[in-house]
């Protein structure tokens, strides 16, 4: 949260990696299947496909927790939001699978920015907390209006989602599985939201969000209007979110109470902060992280002696992300950054003092404990005098 | 009217449940502005232990036990996971409590499975003829409140008052006073500012781990079982405020109170009890508008 942004070459160098592994490695493996042991299974591209659309919430919570400094842990209510509208328009009124999509966006950020104007009172944890209560009574407000909302047993979209068009035999001589389509279109989905994103936080737009996020009053007197700018972060931030739910709907092709309960909304904020906060390469990566690291312990069971217990696999997601914390402070992103610019010699003093801090802070008492910087205003507060217990 | 009694005792009783841990979310909070999202899943992961305690001994041999056991528990995570994040941003410390919370709630689900399991209430004791604890219920007045009710409402309010007195009355409890309002002060007068949050670690998962001993009979022992009333505590430290410990427990009353009547009192076609979770909060945020550091939270005062 240091700088506007990681520097321009490292940066251009991750999203090409990203659009070399994202683009080519389905169809590459479709045509040269030998020359891909690993090659997409069914699952595999599903996961794909669920990176792409956990991707497209994180860049909108980055937008508001990262580059506006409002935590939100509800996002997946308005992921909820566009994925019910999604679904109730194609299943019981029709509509082509792609208006849906933008009708959630639409519906999902109206909801944003009304809620982006109460969200103004409140302020770090008390918004976060009130957030999650969005998050906690979506569910149960999606069970209770069963009239609209097909109640507990969820709406099933599948026999809805479009087969993949016939343009893409004729014009790639490729047959695309189901899946595989899918995948595309919700790679496409999130190709247009990134590069919309990154225009955002570039623009005067996203620098004001900065400008309110390291501090208020200061962007107060530079002329931004803090109300205007923090509801539009957040209209900004659910209208992703709702996008999001119409692509979870093609993808998943299926929508109940229990797919938005409030463990969404916390992992959404999990990925920003791993994958790298204020940052959209970070974005990718945490989604990434999100799907793939529970994943990770089956993957190398094939070494001996390296699998952990299937039924451990999350207590592995729960040390992965607090050694993440330890080492790589500003995300993955952060430690991506750093490994480009490698310099063997900086990479390894880097390391190693990170460790030597560590082992430090474990002998001896912190430097400033709870000056973390965020809070400024809190901690002042408690300086006052007749400040008791 | 006999029945609006009853549910504001019921509400009374799980209340001061939410109050105690809400209590230990607050105790965090004061001295790091740090939400700890593993509260519930620490407080759960000892009551499990307690149960394998049972399985040998007595209740009351039990019980300090798993008290040491908690405050051992608190002190380690504080030592060797929250210390190296400790100047880390907020956001930072608040994803390894998340990371925290998957490896407990892992770790039990792994160890003592996930199917529920009965946890008894205190063994009854008699003090100069009056029964405590034990089952059976008591006629008050227009109500009947059940003895574990009672029980919970004793160990609250017992707590509060032994947190109190430690925090007013013992060098201890002021060293820790002073750490929570100014950390550099405190070190120049030579607090040992990292030995206290180590100390309010540990007495944080004491005080949570005695609301995982209390409700567990209520709401049977599994994995999952905190995670419903952590929400309630965070909503509860929230109302009341987040650096106030009375604002904690009365925000857990609050909470508990308004749960019980919203579930009874509202139409049922269109809210009633399926929505009682959404309905409180509902007011709980209503509340916070018009006092955004909640009932009890000193106003943050800015500084330019």
């Amino acid at each position: 949260m240091r700088r506007l942004g990681p520097p321009r070459t490292s940066r251009l160098v991750g999203f090409a990696v990203l659009a070399f592994v994202l683009l080519w490695w389905v169809p590459f493996s479709h045509v040269v299947p030998e020359a891909f042991p690993l090659r997409f299974g069914g699952y595999r591209t599903f996961q794909a496909s669920e990176i792409a659309m956990w991707a497209i919430v994180a860049l909108g919570l980055n937008i508001l927790t990262g580059y506006n400094g409002q935590i939100s842990l509800g996002h997946g209510a308005f992921v909820a939001i566009g994925g019910y509208t999604a679904a109730i328009l194609m299943v019981d009124h029709g509509w082509p699978f792609w208006t849906t999509i933008i009708a959630g966006g639409a519906i999902a950020g109206t909801v944003g920015l009304l809620i982006g104007v109460p969200a103004l009172r409140l302020t770090g944890p008390y918004l976060a907390i009130a957030t999650l209560g969005l998050a906690l009574a979506t569910p149960q407000i999606l069970k209770k209006y069963d009239g609209l909302t097909h109640g507990t047993q969820g709406i099933n979209v599948r026999p809805e989602v479009p087969p993949p068009p016939e343009f893409i035999k004729d014009w790639f001589g490729i047959h695309l599985s189901n899946d595989e389509w899918i995948y595309f279109l919700a790679l496409f989905i999130v190709v247009i939201m990134t590069i919309l994103a990154l225009n955002i936080v570039r623009s005067r737009i996203g620098r004001a969000f900065v400008a309110i996020r390291d501090s208020e009053i200061a962007a107060q007197a530079m002329g931004i209007s803090v109300p205007r700018y923090k509801t539009m972060a957040f209209a900004i931030s659910a209208f992703y979110a709702g996008i999001a739910g119409g692509t979870y709907v093609q993808v998943v092709g299926y929508v109940s109470p229990e797919s938005f309960n409030f463990l969404l909304s916390i992992n959404f904020l999990t990925t920003i902060v791993v994958g790298g906060l204020a940052s959209i390469l970070g974005s990718i990566l945490g989604a990434a992280g999100l799907v793939m690291v529970p994943e990770l312990p089956g993957l190398v069971s094939f070494i001996p002696g390296a699998g952990l217990p299937d039924e451990l696999s999350w207590a592995f997601y729960g040390a992965a992300l607090i050694l993440v914390m330890i080492f790589a402070p500003y995300g993955l992103a952060g430690l991506f950054h750093r490994l480009v610019k490698l310099r063997p010699a900086m990479v390894l003093k880097s390391l190693s003092s990170t460790y030597s801090r560590w082992v430090d802070a474990l002998r001896s008492p912190p430097a400033s404990p709870g000056q973390t910087g965020t809070e400024p205003e809190a901690r002042s507060s408690q300086e006052h005098p007749d400040a008791k217990k | 009217m006999a029945e609006f009694w009853q549910q504001v005792v019921t509400g009374l009783a799980t209340g001061s449940v939410y109050g105690l841990l809400a209590l230990a979310i607050v105790l965090i909070y004061r001295s790091t502005t740090v939400l700890n999202f593993a509260q519930g899943e620490m407080a759960m992961f000892t009551t499990f232990a307690a149960w394998s305690i049972l399985q040998w001994g007595e209740y009351w041999v039990m019980f300090p036990l798993v008290l040491v056991m908690a405050a051992g528990l608190g002190a380690f995570i504080e030592r060797v996971i929250i210390r190296p994040v400790e100047g880390a941003p907020v956001l930072n410390i608040i994803i390894v409590t998340l990371g925290l919370f998957a490896i407990f709630n892992n770790i039990a689900t792994w160890r003592w499975g996930g199917i529920p399991k009965g946890f008894p209430t205190p063994p009854e004791i008699h003090v100069t003829g009056i029964k405590f604890f034990g089952e059976g219920a008591l006629d008050i007045g227009p109500t009947v409140v059940s003895y574990h009710d009672l029980t919970i409402m004793v160990f609250a309010v017992g707590i509060m008052l032994a947190l109190y007195l430690f925090f007013q009355y013992t060098p201890l409890g002021l060293a820790m006073r002073a750490t929570a309002q100014n950390p550099i002060a405190s070190r120049l007068m030579g607090i040992r500012v990292g030995r206290m949050l180590t100390v309010g670690w540990a007495l944080s998962a004491t005080v949570g781990a005695v609301a995982g001993l209390l409700i567990a009979p209520l709401i049977l022992l599994q994995p999952p079982m905190m995670m419903g009333v952590l929400l309630y505590a965070f909503a509860a430290a929230v109302l009341g405020g987040l650096d106030s410990p009375v604002g904690a427990v009365v925000g857990g009353l609050i909470i508990g109170i308004a749960e019980n009547l919203v579930g009874t009192y509202t139409p049922k076609e269109w809210l009633g009890p399926d929505m009682k979770l959404t309905v409180t909060l509902l007011i709980i945020v209503l509340v916070l508008l018009v006092r955004p550091t909640g009932i009890f939270g000193r106003r943050a005062l800015r500084r330019v």
